[in-house]
């Protein structure tokens, strides 16, 4: 029986994600797979030309610095955020990489988009649930 | 002398053709008194009418309050980022100071990317935080508003005041002796109806109007208008007219 719906949810994941861009796709899967990240990349996005520590960054983003170190530290890992030192601060930055900022900027429009919205957040759900 | 003009209709007047050039100009009032209005004001004039790109550092709102705000005064900020004449950088006062110190930092790269010449800086009130002590804190804000006259930028700094109406209390005035330029906005009651009122209290380096005009915010942005006539105490908040002064000082003895 839960075989069954396991295989029913597979089904309905996938047509979910045929529609989807690849790159957006695995844009989402491999790094935007948390709602702290989406918020993350989208204070970034809006505010390309910050750089700051993680507890300023909690604070304008409306988050405790606990839920968002480990997703700064995410970001940076797959390159999306920069960690430099400024005197004894860590501040990050969103990554120079033109690459990365086409694929954020993409993410960021179709997330303007209903339909867009409800796939990527049932791929979170699922991701966070795996 | 040359003169980096505001564009505000009055003010330049008042400041004889405009702030100097790389100076620190404080603005100083309280909330709704159009302290962010003025410094978007000389940002947005600066660079349709001299050909001067600007950068805006936000220590409180997001980019996307100055792009609305801009917006409803007909400057289209967010087209001028396009074009890369405008930055508006969202940070903090501790990161803005490391980071201007620090040589090839962001913000000098931001400079240079586009020859930024003009800085509203909204607001130092932020840079509070960073010091109870006095000395210490007059030493930080030193510190970054001469990184930015460094970059050769013309530097607008706005500072909240506390009072609605009257004399802010409890002000340090360390800062009035680290800026070059120093304008008061006030709200003014008169007859049941609050106004606005603008002083240069300080200009350093220059001659300038030490009347008390009266301004208002218009669909264009700020307009400096004629002196307060006939009254007196206008910057307590609750100006009298001078004949009942001078009838209290006089007549009624």
């Amino acid at each position: 029986m839960e075989e069954k719906m396991n295989e029913k949810e597979l089904d309905l994941t996938g047509r979910l994600m045929a529609d989807m861009d690849p790159g957006l796709l695995d844009f989402l899967q491999t790094k935007v797979n948390s709602f702290v990240k989406w918020d993350l990349v989208r204070f970034f996005h809006d505010n390309p030309h910050t750089t700051d520590t993680a507890d300023n960054i909690a604070r304008y983003a409306g988050r405790s610095i606990d839920t968002i170190r480990t997703e700064l530290a995410d970001l940076t890992r797959d390159g999306v955020l920069e960690e430099n030192q400024l005197g004894e601060m860590t501040v990050y930055s969103l990554a120079p990489d033109p690459h990365t900022r086409n694929l954020l900027e993409q993410f960021v429009r179709a997330s303007d988009d209903r339909q867009f919205r409800v796939k990527a957040i049932y791929h979170i759900i699922r991701g966070t649930r795996q | 002398m040359e003169r980096v003009k505001t564009g505000i209709p009055g003010l330049d007047e008042m400041l004889q053709g405009g702030f100097l050039p790389q100076t620190a100009n404080l603005i100083e009032g309280a909330p709704g008194t159009g302290k962010t209005t003025l410094g978007m004001q000389f940002i947005y004039h600066g660079i349709v009418a001299c050909g001067e790109p600007g950068l805006i550092l936000t220590f409180e709102e997001f980019p996307q309050q100055y792009y609305n705000d801009a917006t409803n005064f007909g400057w289209d900020f967010r087209q001028m980022e396009r074009e890369g004449k405008l930055r508006i950088v969202m940070t903090s006062p501790e990161v803005s100071k490391a980071d201007l110190e620090a040589v090839g930092g962001r913000i000098e790269g931001l400079i240079q990317e586009t020859g930024a010449k003009r800085v509203l800086v909204d607001s130092i009130s932020h840079f509070e935080r960073l010091s109870e002590e006095p000395t210490q804190l007059r030493s930080i804000i030193h510190s970054f508003v001469n990184a930015l006259k460094r970059e050769g930028l013309t530097t607008v700094l706005t500072r909240e005041s506390i009072a609605l109406l009257g004399d802010s209390e409890g002000t340090d005035d360390a800062l009035a002796f680290l800026v070059d330029t120093y304008i008061l906005l006030r709200y003014v009651e008169i007859e049941s109806a609050i106004r606005k009122a603008l002083l240069v209290l300080k200009m350093r380096g220059s001659n300038h109007d030490r009347g008390i005009r009266q301004f208002e915010i218009t669909s264009r942005g700020i307009d400096v208008r004629a002196p307060f006539e006939g009254r007196e105490g206008i910057m307590s908040g609750s100006p009298r007219r001078m004949v009942d002064s001078f009838v209290q000082a006089f007549v009624r003895r």
